[in-house]
């Protein structure tokens, strides 16, 4: 069952950039800032009430960060959706015949995530985490 | 230092058949639709979800055109602050370009809209309860 909505991601140019806009003028804390270098973008956590955004920077050009950007330039990415299980939400979109990207849940920013094939959604990306116990890795 | 937002008050779900988008997330996603709003003579078709502080608004007409497959984007989010003309005030001097506050369709509500600098997201503040009663433009 979905719980909560856990973040919203944006993609955008530079981190450092948007940073001057979504933390020194909201004022909005960063809690995490990590590179994840399989998947190729700098991703940035600012917390907002019990969500947070999620600033996503490509760092290679052969992600689909990367031709996102390309493609459409800066903006609102993605959906997140927050589960305690994560594996179950899977299961039941499999079940329900929705498209997936990815075929088992994986390490990401907020925790075991895995995102629905737009194609699924009318378009919008969707993403479920279940964050790991014990806060962030 | 904060301009006072709490929370991420709404998301805006903008799709050419609100009405489709918002049945293929529930069934999808299993979320509750709980509210559904039409506003007569304009076309425009809303249809609301909520999941804890956050409400999903799924937005645009309530109809396709003849022939045009559903489709659907992230059409950017609304943030709460408690007071907003402080926040649009405290963001002004740090150089954000940001509209005056206005009365917002919520009944009480007044929203202001940050023009630029947002990173490609259409962004917005609100605050509710902004307005005494029988001061309040929108009709409550």
């Amino acid at each position: 069952m979905l719980k909560k909505i856990h973040h919203v991601g944006v993609v955008v140019q530079s981190a450092d950039e948007a940073l001057k806009f979504y933390r020194d003028a909201l004022g909005l804390p960063v809690t995490d800032d990590r590179v994840i270098e399989d998947q190729g973008v700098r991703g940035v956590l600012l917390k907002i009430g019990n969500s947070e955004i999620e600033l996503l920077e490509p760092t290679r050009d052969d992600t689909g960060v990367a031709k996102f950007l390309a493609s459409r330039g800066e903006g609102m990415h993605h959906i997140c959706f927050e589960s305690d299980d994560v594996h179950a939400e899977l299961d039941a979109a499999r079940a329900k015949g929705i498209q997936l990207i990815d075929e088992k849940p994986r390490l990401g920013l907020a925790g075991m995530i895995c995102f629905l094939h737009p194609k699924s959604n009318h378009g919008v990306l969707i993403e479920y985490a279940t964050p790991l116990a014990g806060g962030r890795h | 230092m904060s301009i006072g937002a709490t929370h991420i008050d709404h998301i805006v779900v903008a799709s050419n058949n609100s009405a489709a988008t918002a049945k293929l997330f529930s069934e999808n996603l299993g979320i509750e639709i709980k509210r559904v709003m039409s506003r007569p003579g304009t076309g425009a078709h809303m249809e609301f979800a909520k999941l804890q502080e956050i409400v999903l608004e799924f937005a645009g007409p309530g109809q396709p055109k003849e022939g045009e497959e559903p489709k659907a984007r992230l059409g950017g989010f609304v943030l709460a602050v408690g007071d907003i003309d402080a926040a649009v005030a405290t963001l002004r001097k740090r150089g954000v370009d940001v509209g005056d506050a206005h009365p917002a369709v919520q009944p009480g509500a007044k929203i202001a809209g940050i023009r630029a600098g947002t990173h490609g997201v259409p962004l917005a503040l609100i605050q509710y309860n902004a307005m005494p009663a029988g001061n309040d433009p929108a009709g409550s």
